[in-house]
């Protein structure tokens, strides 16, 4: 099983890398593809990491117990 | 006469004047410290002073939570109490409540010693310094629940990221007890797992700001597993904990800056590397296209096709070549032959015959040349231009050598 929690630091640097790796002519078309494909899927993961619900402030009392702000 | 008391209703008479005083009811005094006794049952009797006088002073075993440190002779304090009579020796004296070292020279003093210990045990030592991290989904506040500073964190943090969870702990941040309170949120940030916590308060006098200068919540800031960003005060206030903090926030709404990222950016980051991306790919295709068709017009001019139909056209090129040179040499053979015909011509006896000239043949045909090949009586045949005259010879005389004509 892969990673529940995906580094959006680690993917940012994959993704960098996608990008580069793309750039190069030494590989071949087939390659190529699956690189982009697999580019894709991490950016899809990355737009789910940031999770775009907006958050309450939660307060927490002396027994780490959490209500609304 | 005027009345006469007895020294009871004067001592009384003077405390009870005393406790009618509001300022000697609550008042500080600031003085050096001399005749320090430390009593075996707890209570503390000393003087204080100055270049002007003395007073006599004690703070009971009661209120020694007004002391936090040991007190020594010729410290500078300011002493925090009553004034009241000492009914049974007629004297007045200062009952302490609270006893601190005098002045900012103190504090700061306390801060420098703190400091230099924290330093030698290596707290501040970059190589503990953990990494802020920089896509944060939880954030831990420690600081007091109301005023500016969680305001503008939650302001901040909602305004670049309104994805990422705040965890607040409402601590006590000045006054008795704000030192523990703030280890208590460290401690329970710590527990919840954030991602990251800011540990401040807003601005404030050197005093208010003193609980972020206890030694323990800087060793709290030190244990803590998750990473800390101090943001306390303003700019120019430094307090302990920056230093052992993870990182140094110069304001709470600093500290938010530095610890949420800006979700807009990030998205349209991800949308930059998507179509960058995709132009790469694009490109790829781009260039496998036209290498493609390069491969194509070299195999094109490279097949077999191609080949015969060089050679044909080298063969027709070579035919018309024969052919040219054919009708050239014809052409120029018939002129040749024009020009024996001229010249033929020019030698044709015929054309003697036209100048005036015949000849001469025997009855065989044959051309008379010599005189000695006909006799008299033989018939000859003349040729001229227009004719042919049948004769016969009458004489004949034969000349010597010489030539008449020719």
């Amino acid at each position: 099983m892969e990673e529940e929690k995906l580094n959006l630091e680690e993917a940012f640097q994959k993704l960098e890398e996608t990008v580069e790796a793309l750039e190069q002519e030494d590989i071949s078309l087939e390659q190529s593809f699956q690189i982009y494909k697999e580019g894709m899927e991490l950016l899809k993961k990355c737009n789910q990491a940031i999770d775009q619900v907006e958050k309450k402030v939660l307060v927490l009392n002396e027994d780490g117990e959490s209500h609304e702000f | 006469m005027q009345n006469v008391y007895t020294v009871g209703q004067v001592n009384s008479y003077i405390k009870n004047m005393f406790a009618q005083d509001f300022l000697l009811q609550e008042l500080s005094v600031k003085g050096e410290i001399s005749n320090c006794k430390y009593h075996s049952s707890g209570h503390i009797y000393f003087t204080l002073k100055d270049n002007k006088g003395t007073i006599a002073c004690v703070m009971f075993a009661g209120n020694r939570a007004g002391l936090n440190f040991r007190m020594a002779e010729g410290m500078q304090v300011v002493v925090r109490g009553t004034i009241d009579v000492y009914e049974r020796d007629g004297k007045y004296q200062l009952y302490a409540k609270t006893i601190e070292q005098d002045g900012a020279g103190a504090l700061y003093e306390r801060f420098e010693r703190l400091k230099k210990e924290l330093e030698e045990q290596g707290m501040f030592a970059p190589e503990y310094k953990k990494p802020i991290p920089k896509y944060i989904r939880t954030l831990g506040v420690v600081t007091a629940p109301t005023g500016a500073a969680v305001r503008d964190i939650i302001n901040i943090t909602s305004r670049r990221n309104p994805y990422v969870q705040i965890l607040l702990y409402p601590a006590a941040v000045q006054g008795d007890g704000a030192a523990a309170s703030i280890v208590r949120g460290i401690k329970m940030l710590e527990k919840k797992q954030v991602d990251v916590m800011i540990v401040g308060r807003g601005g404030g006098s050197i005093e208010d700001l003193w609980a972020f200068n206890e030694e323990i919540v800087a060793q709290a800031v030190f244990d803590c597993s998750v990473p800390v960003i101090s943001a306390v005060g303003h700019e120019t206030d430094t307090t302990i904990i920056d230093y052992v903090a993870d990182l140094r926030a110069p304001t709470p709404s600093a500290a938010a800056e530095l610890a949420v990222y800006d979700a807009a950016l990030a998205l349209s980051g991800l949308e930059g590397i998507r179509l960058s991306m995709l132009r790469k790919l694009q490109g790829r295709i781009r260039l496998e296209r036209a290498s493609l068709k390069a491969l194509e017009a070299e195999l094109k001019k490279n097949s077999p096709m191609g080949r015969i139909r060089e050679r044909r056209s080298n063969l027709i090129s070579l035919e018309d070549g024969l052919n040219a040179a054919m009708r050239n040499r014809i052409t120029k053979d018939r002129h040749r032959l024009a020009i024996y015909i001229e010249k033929l011509k020019g030698l044709s006896p015929l054309d003697k015959l036209n100048q005036g000239y015949s000849y001469v043949a025997d009855e065989g045909g044959r051309t008379v040349t010599d005189i000695n090949r006909v006799a008299v009586g033989d018939a000859l045949s003349i040729y001229v231009k227009n004719g042919i005259i049948h004769t016969r010879v009458m004489d004949k005389r034969l000349m010597d050598g010489t030539k008449k004509e020719c």
